[in-house]
């Protein structure tokens, strides 16, 4: 266990991994899922907290999955419950888990690609996006059955990859396609808004300001889009040398913002004056602040010899401790970091 | 007399009349200060001569405090004291008796004087009340004369009047005759008093005929008053006389001064037509000019309190003119012409300041060419940004092609000759500006140099800012006023980005440093402006953002390349079901349009930028080209020595191996050179690749036709990029991402790799051949 500068190591995942996630409905521990991606053997889910000293990172569940795990989120309100996105071979679905039993399945969607929970808070409903379809589950906790509440197809054109549940209204959910960014009304299952002309990897909401996401683009690094005013981004971001694959807004300092690209996670401070700008409703020209928002920028550490150490690494803020954030690095790593020398002054 | 006579005496009387004085002085204060006395009685010896002498106590005090010899020696002291005053008291007594008998005698004599004056004094009042008698009889015998006489001359006085009006009407011709104006006004104006108390009645006909008269005489003064010919004196002469005659000399002025003001819009259009027709203002101009300053001047004597007006009319005729000159200036004045306009109109002001120096002229004109000549500096300075953008956009009109590749190079070329000629132009302009001896500008020499400085940087900030835009990438905020016209929508070519670039690069290596110089050499000084300003232009801040521009263009370029490139791998990529895919046939034609787009980057890059070859050495070496040479036979051989084995432990066995390896820095930073341009995209392409493969779930055949693509690539790519460590460990990136997110990592064999290898190229080669 390396603690020190570089932040906690956890090197308990056998395989490559592309999925982390924050246990969130944990408020004792700090707490992380990962899951493995290995084609070949057998893939595991680990769960593992952060022991109380800070000092080290411990498994204290490992539970085997059949087939790849591409995503993983947990549930917001029971610990115990986790949704993990799968393929085996040519099957793709979702599952939704409780430790340590299966609880509940949605099976036989062709290739689903990613599921939302409600971001803050107990809430039943489920969204699950796959290429061309939203659907809308009811959870039902004591039967342990979902059932599909509403479905929208949202065309043939549009290749869903992701989306995000907006935590200040939950009728609201942003999917993102290859080429544009869409906001969905649950309620009616129609396509409020949209940003075009975004080849968007990840996006985010910045849980704190309404109307704020935060979306990571292959070549073009990052934008700060307000949704009231989607022809251009309020801010930018001079992304990475190569695509952004991730972006989480912190929790709770909502000028943090973690991006993470092949080998690299960066950490930047959002202007606080475009924040404030948005709240206040005037969007007249705020002079662009400019000192240099990259905070800090966790490449390679030190006792990596792995050059492609943080390779399509996802990254999870933990919500119990907002300092700190676990990242995961394709082949297993799972590194813990506070940035807690670099938040903002208040 | 006793005192005179005994001077060492007078020393103790004096001293004595002191105690005495004292003494009775203090008897009258006693009386008004009687009570603060009582606390200070305080016993001393010296208290003898203080108002609350007590001798009771001070005899205690004397006795108890003094010895024998000493009381004896009070007592004879103090026998002395009472004997002398004793002497002085009656001295005093004496000469006070003294006096009074010198005022007795005195009063005696006064009244045996007195008695002898009274007869006299009777006498005189005698005489004095028979003169008085006297006059009065005289004075009555004559006052009946007087008043005849008083009567008589009164009628005479009258009657001369009445004469003088009577003669009024002839006297006035006659006044005309002569011309003598004045004097028939001032006949007219004596004689108005009576026209107006009896013009009704005996004097009717006078009136009116002296009247007519009067209008004749007004009707000449106006006549006189507006021909120009009559001398200045005589004009305000008649101004004089018609206001004393109550005629309405107000309408006059403002008639004459609206004739002047005509006149001057007269002149203003004539200017304006010879300014449009030719820049010569001179001759007529001048003339006419000389004239209107007369007129000023005469108009100021005849009517001194039209200045007002006067000035206001100067000063909107300078206005006008400068205006003029303003206009003049969109139209891309020379130097030297807006010196001979300003010029001109300096001499006029000078000329009408000696007339009409309340108008300030001078100062107007000073701040009025002032503003002229900083607008002629910003309007060069615009003119020059145009110039420049239309130089660098006029590529973007001309047809695609061949051609276009040409123009890429033409565009820079001419781009940089804009700038610097340009730039060039505008300094030798200015210079002629401060070459001038001409004392206006001799004035302003600092105010322009901080101007011309200061033009300069704005210039640079205006055509960073111009850079940017064309590319699309402006400021955000700036941005938000025409979001509608898209934040990205715009089509930028990439060509114009890479020229950009150059041309950034051109600013500042030689540009800015040329430009330095010149202003160094002939617009040094200044420094009107305050210090916390410092200097007006700041050749290292603007060299500072031409050198940051320069990358950045370089990124969008890149950027814009890689996108391209980009989708197309993602249409590869992500659109075909890999667990599915059929055997590999041939090399799939992807590679081809990669490469093409490549080709494509290189022929667009070679145009304006250095290959930068020569560099390599350094730059491989920099990246650790021994360790990559070292390590690539050991690749080779892991390579081949997995091919015979791959197994499951591959994955650790890539593992291991990376753990080896150098480690490779892929991106490095972009240079200006087209090899680190090109190379930068192949290695983005490639990275692409590979993450793009590790999202995918593959079959065999699916590896294969991925290896057998990537070995395809390897040569060209070789070709283009001279960096080969950094590609081989690329393309072998992304075989081992095919590999280890295949389901059935079987990869081909080597000889069927090569075959299809060479029916791709054989392939390729027909239509070219073609």
């Amino acid at each position: 266990m390396q603690g020190g500068s570089t932040g906690i190591v956890y090197g308990g995942l056998k395989y490559q991994a592309r999925c982390i996630a924050d246990v969130k409905a944990d408020a004792n521990n700090t707490s992380f899922l990962a899951g493995t991606l290995s084609l070949k053997e057998e893939n595991e889910v680990h769960l593992i907290r952060l022991s109380p000293s800070a000092a080290e990172l411990v498994c204290e569940g490992l539970f085997y999955h059949p087939g790849e795990i591409w995503d993983l989120a947990s549930c917001p309100f029971d610990s115990r419950l986790f949704s993990a996105v799968f393929a085996s071979g040519e099957t793709n679905g979702a599952v939704i888990w409780k430790i340590p039993e299966l609880y509940g399945q949605s099976n036989s969607h062709l290739w689903n690609n990613f599921i939302l929970w409600w971001p803050i808070g107990k809430h039943d409903k489920v969204i699950s996006i796959d290429e061309q379809n939203l659907f809308l589950w009811s959870l039902d906790c004591s039967r342990k059955i979902a059932e599909v509440q509403s479905q929208e197809s949202v065309g043939v054109l549009h290749h869903l990859s992701g989306g995000a549940w907006d935590p200040h209204d939950r009728n609201t959910v942003a999917a993102f396609c290859d080429s544009s960014l869409q906001c969905w009304d649950l309620r009616t299952m129609k396509k409020t808004n949209s940003i075009e002309l975004v080849h968007v990897r990840d996006a985010d909401y910045n849980p704190n300001k309404q109307h704020i996401v935060a979306t990571a683009e292959d070549e073009t690094g990052i934008h700060l889009w307000d949704l009231r005013m989607p022809n251009f981004p309020f801010s930018e971001l001079p992304g990475h040398a190569h695509w952004t694959w991730a972006i989480r807004h912190n929790p709770q300092y909502d000028q943090l913002i973690l991006s993470g690209t092949d080998s690299t996670v960066n950490l930047w401070l959002t202007s606080s004056n475009n924040s404030d700008d948005s709240t206040s409703e005037s969007q007249s020209d705020s002079p662009t602040q400019k000192m240099d928002p990259l905070l800090n920028s966790y490449t390679d550490y030190e006792n990596s010899l792995n050059n492609s150490a943080k390779k399509n690494g996802r990254y999870a803020w933990s919500s119990r401790e907002p300092s700190m954030f676990a990242s995961l690095s394709y082949d297993g790593r799972v590194v813990v970091e506070s940035v807690k020398s670099y938040l903002p002054r208040k | 007399m006793a005192t005179d006579n005994a001077p060492p005496m007078d020393e103790k009387a004096k001293r004595t009349r002191e105690l005495l004085a004292s003494f009775y002085s203090t008897e009258a204060s006693t009386a008004g200060r009687a009570v603060p006395v009582s606390p200070s009685r305080v016993a001393t010896l010296d208290s003898i001569n203080s108002p609350s002498f007590d001798p009771d106590v001070y005899m205690n005090l004397l006795i108890r405090k003094t010895n024998l010899e000493g009381l004896l020696h009070k007592h004879v002291e103090m026998a002395a004291e009472i004997k002398n005053l004793d002497t002085d008291l009656q001295m005093l007594v004496y000469e006070n008796y003294n006096k009074f008998i010198s005022a007795t005698d005195t009063i005696k004599r006064m009244k045996n004087n007195i008695v002898g004056m009274e007869a006299n004094m009777e006498q005189l009042l005698e005489k004095i009340i028979s003169v008085q008698s006297k006059s009065d009889g005289v004075d009555t015998s004559l006052f009946a004369k007087r008043e005849k006489i008083e009567k008589l001359h009164r009628t005479r006085n009258f009657l001369r009047k009445i004469q003088f009006i009577y003669d009024l009407p002839g006297r006035l011709q006659k006044c005309i005759e002569s011309e003598a104006y004045a004097d028939a006004v001032r006949f007219f104006i004596g004689a108005k008093p009576i026209f107006e108390a009896y013009g009704g009645s005996s004097f009717q006909e006078c009136k009116i005929s002296s009247e007519e008269t009067m209008k004749l005489v007004i009707e000449n003064l106006k006549g006189k008053l507006y021909s120009d010919t009559e001398p200045i004196e005589a004009r305000a002469e008649a101004v004089v006389l018609l206001k004393q005659l109550n005629f309405p000399v107000e309408d006059l002025k403002n008639k004459m001064l609206d004739k002047l003001e005509d006149f001057l819009l007269d002149f203003h259009k004539e200017s304006k037509r010879m300014g449009i027709t030719n820049t010569e203002l001179d001759e007529p101009n001048g003339a006419s000019i000389a004239e209107f300053s007369k007129t000023i001047n005469a108009y100021r004597i005849i009517f001194p309190d039209s200045e007002r007006r006067l000035i206001e009319l100067a000063q909107d005729l300078f206005t006008k003119r400068y205006e003029t000159i303003q206009q003049r200036i969109t139209e891309q004045l020379s130097s030297e012409a807006l010196m001979l306009a300003l010029r001109d109109i300096w001499s006029d002001v000078s000329l009408m300041d000696q007339v009409l120096p309340e108008a300030a002229l001078p100062v107007i004109s000073l701040e009025a060419s002032r503003g002229v000549i900083k607008k002629y500096i910003t309007g060069a300075f615009s003119a020059l940004l145009r110039y420049v953008s239309e130089a660098l956009t006029g590529p973007q009109t001309s047809p695609k092609g061949t051609e276009e590749q040409r123009t890429l190079q033409t565009a820079l070329e001419s781009s940089k000759k804009a700038v610097i000629q340009g730039s060039m132009d505008c300094l030798l302009d200015f210079r002629h500006l401060l070459d001038d001896t001409f004392e206006l500008v001799t004035k302003m020499r600092d105010l322009i140099v901080d101007w011309v400085q200061e033009g300069f940087q704005d210039f640079f900030k205006a055509l960073n800012r111009h850079f940017l835009m064309l590319c699309g990438k402006i400021d955000i905020i700036k941005n938000r006023v025409n979001a509608a016209e898209g934040f990205r929508a715009e089509k930028v070519q990439t060509g114009l980005v890479l020229v950009l670039a150059q041309l950034s690069i051109f600013i500042e290596q030689s540009a800015i440093p040329r430009i330095t110089e010149e202003i160094a050499a002939s617009f040094s000084g200044g420094g009107l402006r305050s210090y916390e300003y410092g200097p007006a232009f700041v050749p290292g801040e603007i060299c500072r953002l031409f050198r940051s521009a320069s990358s950045s263009f370089l990124q969008i370029y890149i950027t814009m390349r890689t996108q391209k490139i980009s989708t197309l791998l993602k249409k590869r990529f992500m659109a075909p079901n890999w667990i599915k895919h059929k055997e590999p046939r041939e090399v799939h034609m992807f590679v081809d349009l990669l490469l093409q787009e490549l080709h494509g980057v290189g022929a667009e890059v070679r145009q304006l930028l250095p290959s930068g070859l020569t560099q390599r050495h350094h730059r491989t070496e920099s990246t650790g080209s021994t360790n990559s040479s070292r390590s690539n036979p050991l690749r080779e051989d892991k390579i081949s020595r997995s091919n015979t084995q791959r197994a499951r432990s591959q994955l650790l066995e890539s593992h291991l191996a990376k753990l080896f390896e150098q480690k490779m820095e892929i991106f490095t930073k972009i240079e200006h050179t087209e090899e680190s341009i090109v190379s930068t995209i192949v290695k983005l392409s490639l990275k692409s690749i590979q993450e793009l493969v590790q999202l995918q779930t593959l079959n065999r055949s699916g590896y294969q036709q991925i290896q057998l693509d990537i070995e395809f690539l390897k040569n060209p790519l070789k070709e283009i990029v001279h960096d080969e460590a950094v590609i081989d460990f690329l393309l072998k990136e992304v075989t081992n991402a095919a590999h280890e997110r295949c389901l059935d990592p079987i990869p081909l064999e080597a000889p069927i790799i090569d075959k299809l290898i060479q029916a791709k190229l054989v392939k390729n080669k027909e239509p070219n051949s073609r």
